[in-house]
């Protein structure tokens, strides 16, 4: 910093008086550049330097270094511009001598160098200053490039961090992972030629959630969160979202090391957590998948990961599966085919089969059972084993089963009678199509369309759909019972049917289940066989007591159809009597 | 490109600082060749310039040096700039060796400048800070641990507002710094003004010079001026042209008009 000419330095300055040649020079440099002191202060400064400068043009020797430093003084005053030295050189070539009264025999010689001496001194000062002050700037950039730097950097951290991890857990999160693993499989290191990832989800969490509130459930997170850290700390854990985590198993030799990782995961989240005063137990499941880096991609694997953990789930959880690749490779072309189910209705892909249900009194048939046929334009003409259970799934068996019954009833309507009544249609409902509010109007809505009389239409339902708690299904079959429609118990006796409850079910027929039936294929001497004799024998008597009627379903032998009849059994349906086929082939045999 | 919130600025020395021009107005070499460029611009705009740049220095000096015997011990300059001749904590700590000064400036570099000056004074400081900023200039750890603010502090806000649009309500900001003072605080205010000049052309050509910097020129009225000191009671000789503000000497108050700056100080009553 500048010296301050004021300063304790220079006590004495003030108390001189200034003369007007001071006062003139102080004058002619104020303005000249900021002087950071007052007037008087200036002038007495300058009072100070013209008594010096007088006193050096009268020393002997005559000494010019005083020239020198009071050019300095001047720089350090901060009279720092060019007009500054300009104005003080004329001042004092002009006034110094006069104003002083100063006399001598080579004092314009002496005053001339002295000058000199003043400018020099100045000059140097000045650049000397100068050349300080620009590398004290350029320092200060530096330093405060160099902070500004940091501050980046420390922010892009920040940045980084913040967007690399659940700001719940602070466990790093998809994006981070996500990379680790495509690193892991991309650029693996030495000895990294396999690579295992962990996918883990709590069990019943949304119970956690939904009973305690989403601050317990965050609770438990964090906690679960902290003890996977904690087990698992060589391998990175990272919260996907939800009560999702995965961990990244690397370098690992075999399956056996990623197992290690999830049981040790297991245990780590099993361990009871105390959650705002609540004492929580959790268990977790775990898909895993453990494979070569070569050939798989972070996407393939995190699929895989995701499938593996719903087999756990659906094996009971707390547990970890292990993936494997054809029950995936089932799964994928199962969820291929239910995919295609709506594209395929739209396009007519499905068709009807009806395989006859036959009078064991007369041989007359009856009804015919409409059976669904998917013709897939890939894999050929597929049976309902295939994808019912599927579109029972996702739920596209509404929309299928509403087609079935309409496309049954259309058909059925344009069958002739043939000397007695024409033959009924007999339709499966799912229980979904039974539970569903509206069955009843779709039901009304379709007889009414095709103009097929209602005792003309059967609907198959299962023991379970009329034993639930709900009502209202059994409400909805009653109306339609009401209405004419004939109500048929499918596979009946595998369920856990109350006998006793039959009687007020709007039901009209059983269909006994074909395992009773396979039982009268053997000996009638066999006691196996004259045991399902029997039972069935008690199911007919009794349905008839109930008045019911009873077929007799996956009948194949002359034999079995025998012994049906012998029982009294109404009537009977299987290979025996007919396939399923287009309708026009059971026509043609009533014609 | 904007750069995003959490992107600190660049150190960018070929673009213009007014910190640094102020600096070669006043003489000194704490300068780069783009602030010479721009502040030669405007000195062939306003060739007055380096004189009102003195006289608002200097009136900042007097102002100090009245606030200093006032009593007052605790001093905030807020846009201090490049702090070279006649820093407020020279003329405060003059006075007081106990006085306390914080600086505030945007200017990264003008910050990293003032911290090495201040190397080894522990009754100054430095914070980088916007003026725009005043709740966080005065939640600033740095400035709660030098200052007390249930003492008297001096406010120093010169030549500092004429950067200030009244979009950003400079009326809003110096409310935020009058309610965290205590009573016996005081508020010193200067900045450019036109009231003496009806050159329309010369104002505009200051005001396209200072749209090279990043700190556009936004000239007031002296009836402006004073509305900002709302809270505070101006002390003799109120807002005026700044080489009248207890001039030292009758003639260095002569032609004051043509400093452009007014200001003034005003006390916070209790």
């Amino acid at each position: 910093m500048v010296e301050r000419p004021d300063g304790p330095t220079a006590p004495g300055a003030l108390a001189r008086c200034p003369g007007a040649f001071a006062r003139a020079w102080a004058k002619a440099v104020s303005g000249t550049s900021y002087l950071p002191m007052t007037q008087a202060q200036l002038e007495a400064l300058l009072q100070r330097l013209t008594e010096r400068l007088a006193a050096a043009l009268a020393a002997e020797p005559f000494d010019l270094r005083v020239g020198h430093q009071v050019g300095a003084e001047l720089v350090a005053a901060h009279i720092t511009s060019a007009e500054g030295l300009g104005r003080t050189v004329e001042v004092v070539q002009l006034r110094l001598l006069r104003d002083l009264g100063l006399v001598g025999e080579d004092i314009e010689d002496r005053l001339a160098r002295l000058l000199a001496t003043v400018a020099t001194g100045y000059a140097r000062a000045l650049r000397d200053r100068t050349l300080d002050e620009q590398e004290s700037i350029r320092r200060a950039v530096m330093v405060a490039r160099a902070e500004a730097e940091r501050a980046l950097r420390d922010s892009e951290a920040r940045f980084r961090h913040q967007a690399t991890h659940d700001p719940l857990t602070d466990l790093p999160n998809r994006t981070l992972f996500t990379e680790r693993l495509a690193a892991a499989i991309e650029s693996p290191g030495r000895g990294a030629d396999r690579v295992g990832v962990c996918f883990l989800d709590l069990d019943r969490f949304q119970v956690i959630n939904d009973s305690l509130g989403h601050q317990i459930g965050d609770g438990l997170l964090v906690a679960v969160a902290d003890r996977l850290r904690r087990a698992l700390g060589e391998h990175l854990v990272a919260r996907l979202g939800g009560d999702e985590f995965v961990i990244l198993v690397e370098r690992t030799a075999g399956t056996d090391d990623v197992v290690k990782v999830a049981e040790a995961a297991l245990a780590a989240v099993g361990e009871p957590a105390l959650v705002d005063g609540h004492e929580l137990t959790v268990s977790a499941s775990i898909g895993i998948v453990e494979c070569p880096v070569d050939g798989t991609s972070p996407v393939d694997l995190m699929r895989a990961a995701d499938a593996t953990l719903h087999w756990a789930k659906s094996a009971g959880g707390a547990r970890w599966s292990l993936f494997d690749a054809d029950r995936n490779r089932q799964e994928l072309a199962r969820y291929a085919l239910s995919a295609a189910i709506p594209a395929a209705l739209e396009r007519g892909e499905f068709y009807l089969d009806y395989q006859p249900l036959t009078s064991l009194r007369d041989g007359t048939v009856l009804g015919v059972e409409a059976l669904v046929r998917w013709r897939h334009p890939a894999l050929g003409v597929l049976r309902p084993d295939r994808f019912i259970g599927l579109a029972e799934e996702t739920g596209l068996i509404v929309p299928l089963g509403s087609w079935v019954l309409a496309e049954a009833c259309r058909e059925a309507a344009t069958w002739p009678a043939a000397g007695a009544a024409a033959p009924f249609v007999s339709v499966n409902l799912a229980v979904r199509q039974v539970r569903r509010p509206g069955l009843v109007r779709e039901v009304h809505a379709v007889l009414e369309r095709t103009g097929l009389p209602p005792e003309r239409l059967q609907l198959e339902v299962t023991e379970s759909t009329m034993m639930s708690a709900d009502e209202e299904p059994v409400r909805a079959l009653r109306v339609l019972a009401d209405l004419g429609v004939r109500i048929a118990i499918d596979d009946f006796g595998t369920g856990y049917c109350n006998l006793a409850y039959l009687r007020e079910l709007p039901v009209t027929e059983l269909k006994v289940a074909g395992e009773f039936v396979a039982g009268l294929s053997a000996s009638a001497d066999d006691p196996t066989s004259r045991t399902d004799e029997r039972i069935l024998a008690s199911l007919v008597s009794l349905a008839h007591a109930l008045n019911l009627t009873v077929t007799a379903e996956g009948v194949e032998t002359a034999g079995q159809a025998d012994r049906l009849r012998a029982i009294g059994c109404d009537a009977a349906q299987g290979w025996h009597f007919g396939r399923p086929a287009p309708a026009a082939q059971f026509l043609d045999r009533l014609a | 490109m904007q750069r995003p919130d959490w992107a600190p600025d660049t150190i960018d020395i070929e673009r213009p600082s007014v910190a640094r021009m102020y600096d070669y107005y006043l003489g000194g070499s704490h300068n780069f060749a783009a602030d010479r460029a721009t502040a030669r611009a405007m000195v062939d705009a306003v060739p007055e310039a380096p004189l009102m740049a003195q006289a608002n220095r200097a009136f900042l000096r007097r102002a100090v040096h009245f606030l200093a015997e006032a009593g007052v011990r605790q001093f905030l300059d807020i846009g201090s700039g490049i702090p070279t001749v006649g820093n407020v904590h020279e003329i405060a700590q003059r006075i007081d060796p106990a006085a306390r000064v914080v600086y505030v400036d945007v200017d990264p570099v003008a910050v990293a400048h003032s911290r090495e000056i201040l190397s080894g004074n522990d009754r100054a400081t430095v914070i980088q800070e916007d003026l725009r900023r005043p709740e966080r200039i005065l939640a600033h750890p740095e400035v709660t641990g030098m200052l007390d603010l249930s003492q008297p502090v001096a406010v120093m806000i010169v030549a500092v507002l004429h950067f200030v649009p009244d979009a950003d309500r400079p009326a809003e900001i110096l409310r935020t710094l009058r309610e965290a003072l205590a009573p016996g605080s005081y508020l010193t205010l200067s900045q450019a003004s036109d009231d003496a000049r009806n050159d329309a052309g010369e104002r505009a050509d200051a005001e396209a010079v200072y749209r090279r910097t990043d700190s556009p020129l936004v000239i007031r009225s002296r009836a402006e001026l004073t509305s900002l000191f709302d809270g505070f009671e101006l002390v003799d000789p109120g807002v005026v042209w700044v080489p009248q503000w207890r001039p030292e000497t009758p003639e260095s108050a002569e032609d004051a008009e043509k400093a452009v700056f007014i200001g003034g100080v005003g006390r916070l009553g209790g």
